[in-house]
């Protein structure tokens, strides 16, 4: 009994489910590509045609670089219909679609195709300012554009011209992965370059390169003073001869030149200039006691000039000390100069002042009318023995054991 | 009865509106915190809910501070914009605190007429009119003023326990926390709980016969019958504290305030530092000082004994640092938190319904018949005639405080800084000024630009300004080493911030900018100048921010409006009771405990005699001695110092006026003589200290040794001179000094420089700059680069080149790492670096690694100011390897170059020299960098020194310069393996501009010396022109 039951269910559940099977069979009617156009050129308009199912109408997912989308159609005599949207066909680049349907979902590809057309010249270059001498060079990137700012297809023509000095050149260079580029080498001259491109028509605006010398060479310099003496009160001016790098330009302006100046002393002295057109020109003034200097310019690592001997000869012989004032008032002068004249104000004059042989004291003051006084006042120096020395144009003179009071 | 209108009030508030409201619109703007309100309401304005402020301190929470009147001044401000919420606010606030002192003074005396005259009185308290119009304190004011409107309030609610008292005094205890925080708090100790003991005693009173009776017993018994009436009001108001700014006590438990204090001058000595007594002490008392005792005298009778003991208590405590007392009372953190003068604003406070009574008790009472009886009616007359003229000039004295010692940098017009920061994206960049005092708070709130400063220090966040005593970097000259020291950190590394334009209202900062890598952009129409730092980030467009829960700024935004409202709706019609007299209401219970005046005490009256002959004496003696020390020709010392004064703030006439008239230069001469001298010390030196020693002494002449101290920006310079001065007539004359008579070569000559000029972007145009306009960052090489250690300090040096064909600006960024490549520190060249190159040119260069300075030794903080003094980092490992970033970028400023090394003398431990300035401009400070190397001519070490004078056109300038004492520099790593140029490395460039370096090229021009640890030297210098033409 229950084994009969159980048969029956069991044809029962299969009567059943065959039915089921069969009832689906009856609505599935296949959807189909029905377009059949996979190349289109960039802005043209792209409608992707599929046959109808009765009761589906489903969505279309596409796809390309920059963004995904879905769209839905319009359904035309049993054809779906989906027209792709212009941001879309407006892109060049491979379109991916899907369509969202249930049963067999169908996908493809597209490939939108560049116009064979120039709308615009996109450019870019740098650096702007390069080194003469064939070994530094600037890029120039072209990128033509559609007039739907797409790059336009490879190995389309690029003129990439310049100008510079007498030459005007035009190289052909092709875009090749979306661009077309081109290293700019310098010549051995400095100067200006103009840059410019052209494509299909379509020419870029000028650029501008700077092309400049390169590092200095080894170079002459020269003294002009408007007398020999050594007064402090003059100016020596140095100059180099013009600057020029190894391909014979001019350095740029303001190339800093240092003038080393060895005395007598073998001190180091030191006045820097830049240079204008490629000469320096440096300023020292004179110095005011008898001197002998060896000069020499250096642009730092790079450049040196040959080395020239100035000489100063004293102008101050001799000069006179006079005490006054309970010793405490020292007149030194009147201090002349080469042709006897007074000499001009400025000139300093040192007073060492020692006690008990241990110098206590070194005023400096400048000559005022080819005289210099010396106040010592009663605070600072007690009453007692004092030394003096006097120095001043590299002569000095002592004197021992003045007593202030 | 009908009852009157009280005629005083009327009065008082027609004529406080009158005073105060015409005066505020001369004063307030100049206050020390007016303007930091005006910024915080600006801040609701824009963002009511949102607490996050990004504009001043990298970000801070306006949750630091009650919102009620900012958010006033924000609402009222839609209106009419900011300013005229401002005033509004203020003229509210007089309202409120004329008002409030009537109705507190009517409780306290329980007698209208007295309580009348209190008020009156109280338009012209100089406490008021000081923090009003001096220190523009509006939350305070409001606050107190409401607080005095809620006690009454709280007296009914204790006396008679009516509900609606406690809710209306509650109402106003939430208005009172919501506008300050401080007052609630102190108030409740300070009024409230006088208040309270106030009441027991009235209901002791009622309980027995006469005032007499009321002993401890039946005071204690009172107490507790009105226990559960006190504690309700106790708990509640603090639940309101708490409640009603409860984002605030939350930001300060999650921030607290952890900084180094502020020195304030209400802790200070008042009899050693007088300015602060004058405006912390006397000032606020103003002619209360005269009645003190009577004031005392009053409060310390039975039913005021509380008040008597409150208003001690602030007394003492506002004479700040005086004595060693309120130190001892608060305790160190709450005495160096809090400002002392708010102690004697209360204790001036709580003494007005008692100077109402005086005057009272003088114009109509029994006192005016006491003295009539004792002295006469002319005596009466003068007297009164002395203490009107008195209270008279305190309130026009204290007035005019702004006009005679200015708190307060001339008003700046703030418009073309808007401009200039509206203009090509310059608010994309943190910005600081500097010179332009409270303004700045003004700046900001009219501007989305940022700042790294700010006006609310305690809200400060960056560890380089919460370890120091400074509130702003803006006036950092006014706080010695430690201000100076922060502000050279964030001029030094500035990216960090990006920080990258400065504007400078005060000439004194400018050597620093310079000597720190800025450059001078140009001067705004306003005067002002504006510096810029080249090589700066701008700031990242989503900056971190600390987050509060959303119910919290829902709760900061509503609350404060809502106790207003509510306390506005619970007190309205009390208030048209008042003042309109619309009906007759019960009269208050405070009125029943009025005084009689029948009998003015006459010990009292004597003893307000003796007070004012001493204060009299005090007053005459304190002015005396101001006259000696300020009679500028009484004494030797006296007039060195006024000499010295004179030329500090340039009076060149009265310094000319201290000159020996024997000597007969004239003023056309002096002013020659005195006005070419140009430099560090006579253009950016402030004097710190002046001492002078008279080394000998005869009846008409003297020498003196005078020793001054200047600050500078860069660095302390104690300078020595010898004096002579002569009597003449009885004052003391100086001699002159000599001159220096330096004859220039040429009259007239010529100069041929390159310049440069950057047109920045050549399209007008909003939008980016175009690729073709930016230009190539020029290249530099480091020539040579070490770490070394010297002195205990690390330091890389080194040589950088630029060599390129256009001038540099050099910014050098040293990393210093250890064996496991750990980071240590970051720091920027400062000085020791000449910023601009020309073309070609080189510079010695040392990257110093400063610490936060003193981040360590909070307490160590030195007392002598030193600019130049630098805190080394402490490393807590060894740092043994180094990069070196140098960024270059195109600069056509600042390159002067024609100064020239003229002579040199090199001593064993010193070097002498001559600067001479062969070119056309003036050099204002001349900076030599000094390189030092060993016996194989390996650079070892780089120093500096600044030449106190500057050199004029064609003239020499003498320096001397000590040369360093032994010790051995240790070089530790001189890999050049790290170095980057512009982010590129330094090798490849190298190689690829200059291949064939000559190297040590210098070398042989190295000037020898004779030293034990090195044994060449070069000189480099640097100049800055102050102002160049």
């Amino acid at each position: 009994m229950i084994l009969k039951r159980t048969y029956l269910f069991i044809l029962a559940l299969i009567l059943l489910s065959s039915f089921a099977v069969v009832q689906q069979n009856e609505t599935l009617i296949k959807i189909e590509l029905l377009s059949t156009q996979t190349e289109f050129e960039v802005g043209s308009s792209i409608v992707l045609k599929f046959s109808a199912s009765k009761e589906e109408q489903p969505l279309l997912y596409c796809s390309n670089s920059y963004g995904s989308t879905v769209i839905s159609s319009t359904l035309k005599n049993n054809i779906l219909e989906f027209y792709i949207p212009e941001n879309i066909t407006k892109k060049i680049g491979v379109v991916n679609w899907k369509l969202l349907n249930a049963t067999n979902p169908l996908s493809g590809q597209l490939n939108i195709n560049p116009k064979a057309e120039v709308a615009t010249l996109e450019t870019y270059i740098g650096p702007p300012s390069i080194e003469a001498g064939e070994t530094d060079y600037t890029m120039l990137v072209v990128i033509p554009t559609d007039s739907l700012d797409n790059p336009v297809p490879t190995n389309t023509l690029v003129k990439a011209k310049h100008q510079f000095l007498a030459s005007e050149e035009t190289n052909d260079i092709y875009t090749k992965n979306l661009i077309s580029w081109r290293n700019m080498y310098s010549k051995k001259e400095s100067g200006r370059m103009l840059v410019s491109s052209e494509s299909i028509g379509i020419n870029s605006k000028e650029f501008t390169i700077n092309v400049m010398p390169a590092i200095p060479t080894d170079f002459k310099i020269s003294a002009t003073r408007p007398h020999d003496y050594a007064d402090g009160n003059q100016i020596t001016t140095f100059t180099t001869s013009i600057i020029k790098d190894k391909q014979n330009n001019v350095v740029s302006d303001g190339t800093f030149v240092t003038f080393f100046i060895k005395n007598k002393n073998q001190n180091i002295l030191k006045t820097t200039g830049t240079t204008i057109d490629g000469i320096a020109t440096s300023k020292m003034i004179h110095p005011d006691y008898e001197d002998n200097w060896n000069v020499k310019a250096y642009v730092d690592g790079m450049s040196e000039s040959n080395s020239i001997s100035v000489d100063y000869k004293q102008v101050i012989k001799d000069f006179d000390v006079v005490f006054s004032e309970k010793n405490r008032l020292i007149t030194v002068g009147p201090l002349q100069s080469f042709m006897q004249q007074m000499i001009p104000d400025g000139l300093h004059v040192k007073l060492h002042i020692y006690k008990n042989n241990s110098r206590i004291e070194t005023l400096t003051k400048t000559s005022f009318n080819g005289y210099v006084n010396f106040k010592l006042k009663s605070a600072i120096y007690n009453h007692g023995n004092y030394d003096f020395t006097i120095e001043t144009a590299g002569i000095s003179k002592e004197f021992k054991t003045k007593k202030l009071w | 009865m009908k009852e009157t209108s009280n005629k005083y009030l009327i009065s008082a508030l027609l004529l406080g509106l009158a005073f105060h409201g015409s005066s505020i619109f001369f004063t307030l703007e100049t206050t020390y915190d007016a303007l930091i309100h005006l910024f915080f309401a600006d801040h609701y304005a824009n963002s009511w809910f949102e607490p996050w402020n990004y504009e001043w301190y990298t970000g801070f929470t306006v949750q630091s501070y009650p919102p009620l009147v900012h958010q006033s001044i924000g609402l009222l401000s839609m209106i009419g914009g900011l300013k005229f919420g401002m005033f509004s606010v203020a003229l509210i606030a007089i309202v409120l605190f004329i008002t409030g002192t009537y109705r507190f003074s009517l409780l306290m005396t329980g007698n209208k007429t007295v309580a009348g005259y209190a008020s009156l009185l109280a338009v012209f308290s100089s406490s008021f009119v000081e923090t009003l119009h001096i220190f523009g304190q509006l939350p305070s004011i409001v606050g107190v003023s409401v607080l005095m409107h809620a006690l009454p309030e709280i007296y009914l609610w204790l006396k008679t326990g009516k509900k609606w008292y406690l809710a209306t005094s509650l109402s106003l205890i939430a208005v009172t926390v919501t506008s300050h925080h401080v007052t609630p708090i102190f108030g409740m100790v300070f009024f409230i709980f006088p208040l309270i003991g106030m009441v027991i005693m009235d209901v002791s009173r009622e309980q027995v016969n006469s005032m007499n009776e009321v002993n401890f017993k039946l005071f204690l018994n009172t107490f507790f019958k009105l226990f559960k009436r006190i504690v309700s009001f106790g708990m509640l108001s603090l639940v309101l504290i708490i409640g009603c700014i409860f984002p605030y006590w939350l930001n300060s438990k999650a921030n607290p305030i952890t900084q180094v204090p502020i020195p304030h001058g209400s802790r200070d000595n008042f009899l050693e530092i007088t300015s602060s007594g004058l405006v912390f002490f006397l000032i606020p008392w103003g002619i209360l000082l005269v009645l003190l005792p009577y004031i005392f005298y009053r409060y310390y009778s039975k039913r005021y004994l509380f008040f008597g003991l409150s208003v001690t208590i602030c007394t003492i405590l506002g004479t700040g640092g005086t004595t060693s007392i309120p130190l001892k009372m608060l305790g160190e953190t709450a005495f160096n938190i809090l400002t002392l003068d708010r102690f004697t604003l209360w204790a001036s406070i709580l003494s007005i319904p008692l100077m109402g009574e005086f005057a009272y008790r003088f114009v109509e009472g029994d006192l005016k018949e006491l003295i009539q009886e004792k002295f006469g009616a002319v005596y009466h007359r003068i007297i009164g005639g002395i203490l009107a003229g008195l209270m008279v000039f305190m309130v026009v004295f204290t007035m005019s405080l702004n006009y005679f010692r200015p708190s307060q940098p001339q008003k700046i017009k703030m418009l073309p800084i808007v401009n200039f920061l509206n203009q090509d994206d310059h608010d994309k960049w943190r910005f600081l000024t500097l010179g332009f005092g409270d303004q700045m708070a003004w700046l900001s709130a009219q501007t989305n630009a940022m700042t790294v400063d700010g006006n609310y220090h305690s809200a400060r966040r960056l560890p380089e300004l919460t370890t120091r005593p400074i509130e702003r970097l803006e006036n950092s000259k006014f706080k010695g080493v430690a201000g100076i020291g922060s502000l050279q950190q964030f001029l030094t590394t500035p990216e960090k911030y990006n920080l990258k334009y400065i504007f400078s209202n005060d000439k004194f900062y400018d050597p620093i900018l310079y000597f720190c890598g800025w450059q001078r952009l140009r001067q705004l129409e306003n005067g002002i100048m504006v510096w810029e730092r080249l090589n700066i980030p701008p700031v990242s467009s989503i900056l971190p921010k600390e987050d509060v829960a959303k119910w919290l700024k829902i709760h900061w935004g509503i609350v404060p409006f809502l106790t207003v409202l509510i306390a506005f709706i619970l007190n309205i019609q009390m208030l048209w009771v008042n003042m309109l007299k619309t009906r007759i209401k019960p009269l208050p219970d405070f009125l029943n405990f009025s005084v009689s005046y029948k009998k003015f005490n006459k010990t009292v009256l004597r003893i307000t005699h003796i007070w004012s002959l001493i204060l009299a004496i005090i007053v005459f003696y304190g002015i005396y001695l101001f006259y000696l020390k300020n009679d500028s020709q009484r004494s030797p010392e006296n007039a060195i110092i006024a000499y010295y004064d004179a030329l500090d703030f340039k009076e060149f006439e009265k310094a000319h006026s201290l000159i020996d008239p024997n000597n007969t230069i004239p003023i056309a001469q002096y002013m020659l003589e005195i006005s070419v001298t140009d430099g560090l010390l006579s253009s950016y030196a402030k004097m710190d200290a002046i001492e002078t020693e008279i080394t000998k002494h005869n009846d008409s002449t003297v020498s003196a040794k005078v020793i001054s101290q200047w600050i500078t920006p860069l660095e302390k310079i104690e300078k020595v001179d010898y004096k002579t001065l002569s009597k003449r007539k009885g004052k003391w004359y100086l001699h002159p000094d000599d001159l220096k008579n330096d004859l220039p070569p040429d009259q007239l000559y010529s100069d041929n420089t390159t310049q440069y000029f950057n047109q920045g972007r050549r399209r007008i145009t909003t939008e980016q700059t175009h690729h073709e306009d930016i230009l190539k960052q020029p290249v530099l090489e480091v020539v040579s680069a070490k770490l070394v250690q010297y002195d205990g300090s690390y330091a890389i040096i080194g040589e950088v080149q630029n060599i390129d064909n256009v001038p540099a600006d050099v910014i050098l960024k040293g990393t210093l790492y250890n064996d496991d490549n750990k980071e240590l520190a970051t720091y920027n060249a400062k000085y020791h670096v000449k910023h601009k190159l020309m073309p070609k040119e080189s510079s010695s260069f040392r990257i110093n690694f400063e610490g936060i300075a003193w981040s360590r030794t909070q307490d160590s903080i030195p007392d002598t100011f030193n600019p130049d003094e630098f805190t080394p980092i402490e490393f807590e490992e060894q740092p043994t390897k180094f990069n070196l970033q140098v960024a270059g970028n195109v600069s056509g400023s600042d390159l002067y170059k024609n100064v020239v090394l003229s002579d040199i003398n090199i001593n064993k431990e010193t070097m002498n020299g001559n600067l001479f300035n062969s070119g056309i401009q003036e050099i204002t400070i001349p900076q030599l960098l000094i390189t030092y190397y060993d016996e194989n001519k390996n650079m070892v070490w780089v120093d500096h020194l600044f030449v106190k004078a500057g050199v004029r056109q064609q003239r020499k300038q003498d320096f001397e310069y000590t040369i360093l004492k032994d010790g051995k520099v240790k070089i530790i790593n001189g890999s050049m393996k790290n170095i980057f140029v512009n982010g590129l490395p330094n090798e490849d460039i190298s190689d690829k501009i200059v291949p064939n370096r000559i190297l040590n090229h210098t070398n042989a021009q190295l000037q020898p010396i004779d030293h034990p640890d090195f044994s060449y030297i070069k000189i480099e210098i640097n100049t800055y022109i102050g102002s160049p033409n």
